[in-house]
């Protein structure tokens, strides 16, 4: 399928999201993140790839980190930078099952 | 085996690393496998099948959260608690009044009733299974069921109970206190501690072995042909099992399947995710023969009924699933899924009603 990659200029608590930074990509298919757990550095970023058939939704209510992506539609991937250093729990709303932790070290 | 931070959209967070009980003799298709859609096709090799099969081994223990262990003390405590109707301010209602053995853990009714008698928004939930919940409530409000199991007690339109009159309540009554020291011997009676006894005692509410698990592991008598189709077409053509999945036959997961109530589900904490609008957590099927009626809002008499929804696809609107799409069903395979759901029912046995403290 053929990915569309959609620049987002979202503000949030302790990162933003930046088209084409993304170093890591996370695909979703099957409603399973690629990767359980990740570490970062601060400023890096996460491409979250859609390669699913299904929308997904990629959240973190994490406090001091928090953002919401919405709806993200099949073939969508939507890059996140992570500026706060710390413990970060993504997850997807619309399948809770779907969990990653993101560690970003200093 | 799970070992995730789980936390719902405006609660708490509980750590769900499990531990368990009783020896394990069988590992189940593991959390992440469960979610798995799958679509087999109905001449599939029997190795195909076999792998399906594998999905749908039932756990050969309880797992419970490594904040809140289980005990027997625990697990007794909140066996009283979830029948003591002094949990409602009208000394009417307990737990068991809504989610009651008597109908598989359900209310055999449309909608719950709640507080002075007035009908509530959804249908009751069963509780059968709730050990294994990812999440909990309809709209998945409560991130685990320790947060869950206050909300109903004190939520006005339910017991209407405000959790420091239940406190209250609790105390003038002293035979509670010798078992609240025996449960929680550090903690004593509090909120939390009542949140976890009751907690407790629902995840050990497990349904019981089924034809279908017989099968499963093995005994190809243990259910009949026409189940066994059912089961390759649940799983393959009426695609069912991309939302039912795993031994529990749930994704714990939220999806628009159609109803055309006004109700917007998880909408209501997601109003910008599209999919969210109208979406409801898919139910399990465990014990599914004793829980009707159906949906969230139990608008649905009948598997029967369940199946022609299904067929039919539902209202065609931005937040339907994906997955919600009209399927053609011939009357033999319509009558092969639900001789497949009826073997997912067990001989459950009475459920002894605990004598009281006064």
């Amino acid at each position: 399928m053929k990915l569309m990659t959609i620049a987002l200029v979202v503000a949030f608590a302790g990162g933003s999201i930046a088209a084409f930074s993304a170093e890591h990509s996370i695909m979703q298919k099957g409603k399973t993140f690629s990767e359980s757990n990740v570490t970062l550095k601060k400023g890096d970023s996460l491409l979250f790839v859609n390669d699913d058939t299904i929308h997904h939704n990629i959240l973190s209510t994490t406090p001091g980190s928090e953002f919401n992506l919405g709806s993200q539609a099949p073939g969508a991937s939507t890059p996140v930078t992570f500026n706060k250093a710390g413990e970060i729990t993504v997850l997807c709303a619309i399948h809770p099952r779907m969990k990653l932790a993101v560690t970003v070290n200093e | 085996m799970r070992n995730v931070i789980l936390r719902g959209l405006c609660g708490a967070a509980a750590v769900g690393v499990v531990t368990v009980i009783a020896a394990a003799v069988a590992t189940p298709g593991d959390a992440a496998s469960v979610g798995q859609p799958v679509v087999l096709d109905t001449k599939a090799p029997p190795a195909s099948l076999g792998q399906l099969k594998a999905l749908y081994r039932r756990p050969g223990a309880i797992p419970f959260p490594k904040d809140n262990p289980y005990t027997t003390e625990k697990a007794a405590l909140g066996k009283k608690l979830y029948f003591d109707t002094r949990l409602s301010a009208a000394n009417l209602l307990s737990c068991a009044s809504c989610h009651s053995p008597a109908y598989g853990w359900g209310d055999g009714q449309a909608k719950g009733v709640g507080h002075n008698m007035k009908p509530l928004a959804r249908r009751s939930p069963t509780i059968v299974n709730a050990a294994f919940g990812e999440i909990f409530m309809w709209d998945g409000r409560a991130g685990s069921l320790e947060e869950q199991a206050l909300g109903p007690i004190r939520a006005d339109v339910e017991m209407n109970l405000p959790i420091e009159k239940l406190l209250e309540k609790l105390e003038a009554i002293p035979e509670y206190k010798p078992l609240f020291r025996a449960a929680f011997p550090k903690e004593g009676m509090s909120p939390d501690t009542i949140a976890k006894a009751i907690a407790t005692y629902e995840r050990t509410v497990v349904s019981g072995r089924a034809p279908f698990d017989a099968w499963i592991e093995g005994d190809e008598k243990a259910i009949p042909e026409e189940a066994k189709r059912g089961f390759v077409l649940f799983n393959g053509k009426a695609a069912c099992a991309n939302c039912h999945s795993g031994w529990n036959l749930t994704d714990d997961s939220f999806h628009d399947i159609g109803l055309s109530d006004t109700d917007i589900g998880r909408g209501k904490f997601l109003p910008a995710v599209v999919k969210m609008q109208h979406a409801f957590k898919t139910p399990g099927l465990r014990e599914i023969t004793r829980r009707g009626p159906y949906m969230h809002d139990g608008s649905v008499a009948s598997l029967e009924g369940v199946m022609d929804h299904y067929i039919n696809g539902g209202v065609e609107r931005p937040s339907r699933s994906e997955m919600m799409r009209p399927v053609n069903l011939s009357p033999q395979e319509k009558a092969d899924l639900i001789a497949f759901m009826k073997t997912l029912t067990s001989e459950m046995g009475p459920t002894t009603i605990p004598v009281l403290p006064r």
